[in-house]
């Protein structure tokens, strides 16, 4: 392909060194062997999100100030950002790979700040694609129950909600309390379901004004009844006059019933339900709040923000400790006898196992003493299950409703999610539950195989992009474009004010320390127009429009593969060129 | 119009008259002043040109050079080690043939840190490849900025235009700026035979063999050569349409003289007024003004002192190991001429000293009085 | 030929008040050439500042030596700087003072004269009253005391050439103007 140039003096040459003619005729891209290709990959913080949330792409269009754009984004895969970007444990945040380089991204504060503003699009309609005359009937208005009637009664089912309690949200609403989750947010986005068409009706208890045969009129069935039934503290006086369930204590707080908590209250347990009820009980006017926790501070399930700020608040925690007995006069509770424990042996859940030590009882004397040990499903509905015109009442597993990856319960068209099948307990959870049991509904009313659906353990989403599944990680990322910066934190109202009130105890970040974030924010994995590539190709083989939709011109690209080297977050792939001229 | 203007605005409002597309710029005293209202011009409009703010005077002179191989008029303007930094792309403005100015306020290189006047900078660039054009006054400074552009565009090599610190660049005195319509018939748009286009590329500054590298000095040095009667034709067509007439040399009372000053820069100025003194007083006393370093005039030069008897230089930067760097110049034009003039080498003014006419009166009483210099250089009022 | 040395503290507008001055007697028909003393300026720190004017092209290219007259800015410049160097015989030397002439004692082969410029800059309020810019006040005295430029000349000079608040500094110059104590010449 070369040619010798032969000048035979001066005057024949150019002054200058150029070239005769134009470069073009010099194809480079024959020289290729291997050649680059723009395949974006899974970020961390997408794989560990429970609702199923494209984060790395919202990331990206809040960094372009697209916020609409990224609301929208959200939307298409969880109903609740306002609420998650409140009360959500953020998984994504302990997988981000900013955790190396100056914290972790705050991806629930760009959430919450998105869910937020003002004047947002309402949620989008998708083409209708219900079959005629298929309706849905959904037991519980739970994250659950709420996610799955969203996204079918977008895509144009006639769904119906049914409502044990007489408020709409299941735990969003009679669990979480008012100071870590405003109710104007929870009515917000229940109300842009609701206008969505969806049915709610309230006051309807499945066993009870609700029955199988009711529910047989409809063509799907979703059973999403939470768990509602708080465990036994199992020891003697449990059932004096005093000692309230924490779920129960929560559910009369939240629905503003009368409350009577006394001057001393102790809460026994270390997960959320325990932080909830002991800043609960401080803000009705208890003087003092004691959390008893068996196990150490380490091990709490409790989201470690929660414990803090129940700590600032003023919350005592004595850990190491369980309670033995409920001491009680005249059928009420005066103190609680108590062990102290220590960590032995590693159990089943990795954790070790506390055990008591021998002679170190003690006593604390107690008000109002509030166990949250946990929570079940309450199923006594499946008692009159086979009874309403059903062959046989469902099956059971581990103490939750069988289920498969399909959301389907051991009955063709009954799907089932949420905590009472999936046990997992987070709102998030819930959301991509119901999402995926909406999936598969509406497969199942079009007659279609509902095999491959992502495993239990994985996320499913209503609007996938494409992405190639493997995972980028920090060690994979060219960290000579990115410097330490840190996370900002937001403010806190002081705890001796927050403490008198349920007024939300935490600011959303403003809008500059939401754009600060979203420029950390590596995008790992997805391409986000940095022009990284566009500036190193050594051939001018890659061209763009607007910061994005990068070409790579295969007549010149001589496969160098700088450009994938250079990629700051792994957004482009070599790949083998005899695959290609297959 | 008249104003009253500093010698960098003068270079400015050359610039302005130019229609110069891409400005490159990194500040540096004494030269700010230029950039500084160009910045100004390109923001609020007066001058269609893109302003490029860069790191440094490397990237300074790549900037320009890039606009250049672009097809854009390009121009800049530095000091002393900011001139120094750019030296290597120096090589490859001229090497690539890209017609474009750069003013050069001449300022002394440190240590000792020193911010006044000194040619020594720019002499230093002398083999770089640049033409190099000296002004004495700031009419000069804005006039040659256009006489510049006129020149380079035809042969097609870089032009420095060399004003000094402080009794150029700070000092104001009247300078008459021409109309636009008629720099525009003197200059018109210029667009070269060769330029980088995207939509077909080509390959610029690539590898060049011993086969072919050396015809390419050649014809750089022809295109040097040729810009000896490019600037005498551009500077008497200037002068046909601005009144004002620029040579390769300016000669002062040179008729009949036996002693001469030769002088460049804002020395020169001066050295008129003692010049005038001693003839006044009946001595053949003249000035040789020189006005271009490179291409350096020998012809011109060796006509124009060949029937005086002495010729005093003045040079305002040292050569290390050489002495002054315009006598060596003179003395090479002089080589091979019968019964050449005695050639006194002045060392003079160096870090901004300031030279007064006593100074030159000094230089021509030495002159005068010795057959010959006393040694290879004469260092002047040097403390000893 | 002319020239002129002005003495001042830098930021209270000595260079430009050589450019003022320079700009207003080239509108009047001359030559000019006004420069600073070349170096590296510092608030506060003594500055100064040239000029030099002629019927024919200026040509020289040095700094002033021998001055035909000189201003100054600060009084306290007095104690700082000799500012009388050079000066020629029967020059004047326009001092920014509230004080009568005599109290300075400078040789007798000098003219000296006064006008307090700071407070005149003040009344108009050009610059901080700690450091007011007495530049055109000055000038408006020069004007007085050396009859070498127009009032009105200067007036356009300023207009032309000072950025900011050109009708004060116009006023607080023609104040100068009618404000000068000095020996040998009457009163306006």
């Amino acid at each position: 392909m070369t040619y010798q140039i032969s000048f035979r003096n001066e005057g024949e040459m150019p002054d200058l060194p150029v070239s005769s003619g134009t470069t073009l005729y010099n194809t480079t891209g024959t020289w290729r062997y291997v050649r680059p290709v723009y395949r974006n990959k899974t970020s961390p913080c997408n794989v560990a999100c429970p609702a199923g949330e494209d984060i790395a792409q919202y990331l990206g269009l809040v960094a372009k100030g697209k916020y609409q754009e990224a609301r929208l984004r959200i939307l298409e895969e969880n109903p609740f950002p306002g609420v998650c970007g409140r009360v959500c444990p953020h998984p994504c945040e302990s997988e981000c790979n900013r955790a190396e380089l100056g914290g972790s991204i705050s991806i629930h504060m760009v959430e919450r700040f998105l869910a937020d503003l003002a004047g947002g699009a309402p949620v989008q309609r998708l083409p209708s694609n219900a079959p005629a005359g298929a309706t849905v009937a959904i037991v519980g208005s739970g994250p659950a129950g709420l996610s799955c009637a969203y996204q079918l009664a977008r895509r144009g089912y006639p769904v119906t909600v049914f409502e044990a309690w007489d408020d709409l949200g299941g735990t969003m609403r009679l669990g979480i309390p008012a100071y870590r989750l405003p109710r104007h947010v929870l009515d917000a986005e229940i109300a842009a379901i609701a206008r969505l068409g969806v049915e709610m009706c309230t006051g309807r208890r499945l066993g009870d004004n609700l029955s199988t045969a009711d529910l047989r009129a409809f063509s799907a069935v979703f059973l999403a009844v939470g768990q509602q039934k708080s465990r036994a503290l199992e020891v003697a006086g449990e059932d004096a006059q005093g000692v309230v369930a924490g779920l129960d204590f929560l559910r009369r707080v939240n629905l503003g019933m009368p409350v009577e908590v006394g001057a001393r209250v102790a809460v026994v347990g270390g997960g959320n339900t325990a932080m909830d009820a002991a800043r609960a009980a401080l803000r009705l006017g208890a003087q003092t709040v004691t959390v008893l926790y068996r196990r150490s501070r380490y091990e709490m399930p409790a989201i470690a923000e929660e414990v803090q700020e129940a700590q600032d608040e003023g919350i005592c925690f004595e850990f190491l400790t369980t309670p033995v007995r409920v001491l009680t006069e005249d059928g009420a509770i005066r103190g609680l006898q108590c062990v102290r424990m220590q960590l032995g042996a590693p159990d089943g859940t990795g954790r070790r196992r506390p055990e008591p030590l021998a002679g170190s009882e003690y006593t604390l004397n107690v008000d109002v003493l509030i166990p949250a040990l946990g929570q079940e499903a309450d199923l006594a509905f499946l008692e009159h299950w086979a009874g309403g015109g059903l062959a046989q009442t469902l099956s059971m597993a581990n103490g939750l409703l069988e289920t498969d990856a399909a959301a389907q319960s051991s009955q063709t068209g009954i799907f089932v999610g949420g905590d009472s099948a999936t046990g997992f307990g987070t709102v998030a959870h819930a959301v991509g539950s119901g999402k995926r049991a909406a999936l598969a509904i509406d497969r199942y009313l079009h007659g279609e195989d509902l095999n491959g659906f992502p495993a239990l353990d994985q996320h499913v989403h209503a609007a996938p992009r494409d992405l190639d599944p493997a995972v980028v990680r920090f060690a994979d990322l060219n960290l000579a474009y990115f410097e330490e910066l840190p996370r900002p934190e937001p403010k806190q109202r002081p705890a001796i004010e927050r403490k008198r009130d349920f007024a939300e105890v935490t600011d959303g970040l403003d809008e500059q320390q939401v754009q600060q974030e979203a420029h950390r924010c590596f995008s790992c994995g997805t391409c986000n127009g940095c022009d990284t590539c566009w500036l190193y190709c050594p051939d001018v083989s890659i061209s763009r429009v607007d910061h994005s939709d990068y070409q790579v011109n295969y007549d010149y690209c001589k496969g160098c593969g700088i450009c994938a080297q250079e990629c700051p977050r792994r957004a482009i792939v070599m790949e083998e060129e005899l695959k290609w001229k297959k | 119009m008249e104003k009253v203007i500093m010698g960098n605005h003068a270079v400015s409002f050359g610039v302005q008259l130019a229609r110069v597309q891409v400005i490159a710029a990194y500040p540096i005293t004494p030269q700010t002043q230029i950039v500084e209202m160009l910045s100004e011009l390109c923001a609020d409009g007066r001058l269609a040109a893109k302003f490029i703010k860069v790191e440094s005077e490397h990237s300074v002179m790549a900037a320009v050079v890039g606009a250049s191989i672009a097809g854009a008029r390009a121009f800049t303007a530095t000091s002393s080690h900011g001139l120094a930094l750019m030296h290597e792309v120096l090589h490859w403005a001229a090497g690539g043939r890209l017609p474009i100015v750069a003013a050069n306020v001449n300022r002394t290189l440190g240590p000792g840190w020193n911010v006044w006047t000194e040619q020594t900078d720019s002499l230093a660039q002398r083999d770089t490849g640049w033409m190099q054009l000296y002004c004495e006054t700031n009419q000069e400074a804005l006039d040659l900025v256009l006489l510049a552009y006129r020149v380079a565009e035809k042969v097609l090599l870089p032009v420095m235009l060399v004003l000094d610190a402080f009794f150029l660049s700070h000092t104001m005195e009247p300078v008459d700026v021409p109309e636009q319509a008629l720099v525009d018939r003197f200059l018109p748009s210029f667009e070269p035979q060769y330029k980088l286009q995207p939509g077909e590329p080509c390959s610029f500054y690539g590898l060049v063999t011993p086969e072919y590298y050396m015809e390419l000095r050649h014809k750089m040095h022809l295109a040097m050569q040729s810009a000896l009667a490019e600037i005498t034709a551009a500077g008497n067509e200037f002068g046909r349409l601005f009144g004002r007439y620029y040579g390769l040399l300016e000669p002062y009372r040179l008729e009949d003289a036996d002693v001469v000053l030769v002088t460049s820069g804002s020395i020169t100025g001066t050295s008129r007024v003692v010049v005038d003194e001693w003839r006044a007083r009946g001595h053949k006393v003249g000035l040789l003004k020189m006005r271009v370093f490179r291409p350096f005039p020998f012809a011109a030069v060796r006509q124009a002192l060949a029937h005086a008897k002495k010729v005093a230089v003045l040079d305002r930067d040292i050569s290390q190991g050489l002495g002054g760097i315009w006598a060596s110049e003179t003395k090479g034009a002089l080589y091979g001429v019968a019964e050449p003039p005695v050639v006194f080498p002045f060392i003079i003014g160096l870090g901004g000293r300031d030279v007064t006419p006593e100074s030159i009166h000094k230089v021509l009483d030495y002159t005068v009085a010795h057959d010959a210099p006393e040694d290879d250089t004469v260092w002047m009022e040097v403390k000893r | 030929m002319i020239e002129v040395r002005i003495h001042g503290r830098g930021g209270q507008g000595a260079v430009i008040a050589s450019e003022v001055l320079a700009d207003a007697v080239f509108r009047a028909g001359s030559y000019v050439q006004s420069f600073p003393a070349f170096g590296v300026e510092r608030r506060g720190a003594p500055v100064a500042a040239f000029l030099r004017f002629d019927d024919q092209p200026v040509r020289l290219r040095c700094q002033v030596y021998h001055p035909d007259h000189v201003m100054v800015l600060d009084p306290s410049l007095m104690q700082v700087v000799d500012v009388t160097a050079g000066l020629k015989d029967g020059g004047w030397i326009l001092i920014n003072s509230e004080q009568p002439p005599a109290s300075f004692a400078l040789p007798s082969q000098f003219r000296t004269a006064t006008v307090d410029a700071s407070a005149i800059a003040i009344r108009h309020r050009l610059g901080p009253q700690t450091a007011p810019i007495v530049n055109t006040a000055i000038l408006g005295a020069f004007a007085y005391v050396t009859g070498l430029v127009k009032l009105d000349m200067l007036e356009v000079a300023v207009r032309e050439t000072v950025p900011i608040k050109p009708d004060s500094n116009v006023a607080a110059m023609r104040e100068a103007f009618g404000a000068v104590q000095c020996e040998g010449k009457a009163q306006p």
